[in-house]
């Protein structure tokens, strides 16, 4: 039983970090590292070690991300969100592409 | 007893796996904020369920400190987004 | 005795937090995905602190704990939600196309375009 709780949360674990890598969207990706933080957290606790839950909880699922935002967000160049070469005809990259440019509206 | 609390610790894990989903297809960023508060409540019942399913009291900790901070997260990300910067 | 009301507990709690996790995966709005974020999921969270209760029995580190994150989810669960629905209005994320109505839209238009049955009456101002 435990080997499946820890490979359901590795799995988790290595998509939430590929999404990072992937999405084109800058919040986006902030918010799925939050995620990997999250669970990243599960994972140490499922390996035994509470304390480094807690130092991951507030320091990668929370601290880090809102350093990046505040970071993000200091940058006032306008990032053009297209598509590169390689990604004509991709549909999700289309998607956060609007996605990029409806949510910069609010981000001032 | 002790088989029925990890089955429901994986499925909390496998409800996380598709709220990653919509984390990565949410088409603006409060649909991945509402993804995230929602997977880190299903994480905290997780952290709950495995300190039961493994008989240690000290994983218990860890559960408030998910459970209190990713709720300041979520309030100050949209704040953020509501009047901009600080 | 027991494990029946801890097997039963804990697949309402895992059911209802499917139905909510699927809710946020299909749902077309983000108004509609926070409103399955709000309430499924503190329904779904609350059997299985119940059970854990009753499992671990209520005088124990386990009872105390789970006492506290209830108490969490309950208060900050809709305080989070509605700073995030707000959040999302003011920043003029667009409704889904099949939405009915938009009460803060007409509140903002005027008394005039949609009058409020406990509001002010024009009569009133004039007297």
């Amino acid at each position: 039983m435990f080997w499946a709780i820890d490979y359901a949360c590795l799995a988790l674990v290595v998509a939430a970090a590929v999404l990072v890598i992937r999405l084109r969207n800058l919040n986006g990706s902030v918010m799925a590292l939050s995620a990997m933080g999250t669970v990243l957290a599960l994972l140490f606790v499922v390996l035994g070690a509470p304390d480094d839950a807690h130092a991951q909880i507030v320091v990668g699922s929370i601290a880090v991300p809102t350093l990046y935002l505040i970071a993000i967000a200091k940058i006032r160049t306008e990032v053009v969100n297209e598509p590169e070469l390689g990604e004509q005809g991709d549909t999700d990259a289309a998607a956060d592409a609007d996605a990029g440019r409806a949510g910069s509206g609010g981000d001032r | 007893m002790t088989l029925a609390i990890g089955v429901a610790c994986l499925a909390e894990v496998v409800i996380g796996a598709l709220l990653l989903i919509r984390v990565g297809l949410g088409p603006t960023v409060c649909d991945r904020i509402v993804a995230l508060n929602t997977l880190s409540t299903q994480i905290t019942l997780a952290v709950l369920l495995f300190a039961a399913f493994a008989d240690r009291a000290t994983y218990l900790d860890v559960s408030i400190w998910l459970a209190s901070f990713s709720y300041l997260a979520t309030i100050v990300w949209s704040r953020y987004l509501e009047r901009g910067l600080l | 005795m027991r494990l029946v009301f801890v097997i039963a507990l804990l697949a309402v709690g895992v059911a209802v937090s499917t139905s909510g996790a699927v809710g946020i995966l299909r749902m077309p709005d983000v108004y509609l995905r926070i409103q399955c974020s709000s309430k499924p999921v503190t329904l779904g969270a609350l059997p299985v602190l119940v059970a854990l209760v009753i499992a671990k029995g209520p005088v124990s580190s386990y009872g105390g704990r789970a006492l506290i994150v209830a108490v969490l989810l309950l208060v900050m669960n809709p305080l989070a939600t509605h700073a995030l629905a707000r959040a999302a209005y003011s920043v003029g994320i667009p409704m889904w196309s099949g939405a009915v109505v938009d009460q803060a839209a007409a509140r903002a238009a005027g008394p005039t375009a949609a009058p409020h049955p406990g509001g002010g009456q024009p009569a009133d101002r004039e007297g």
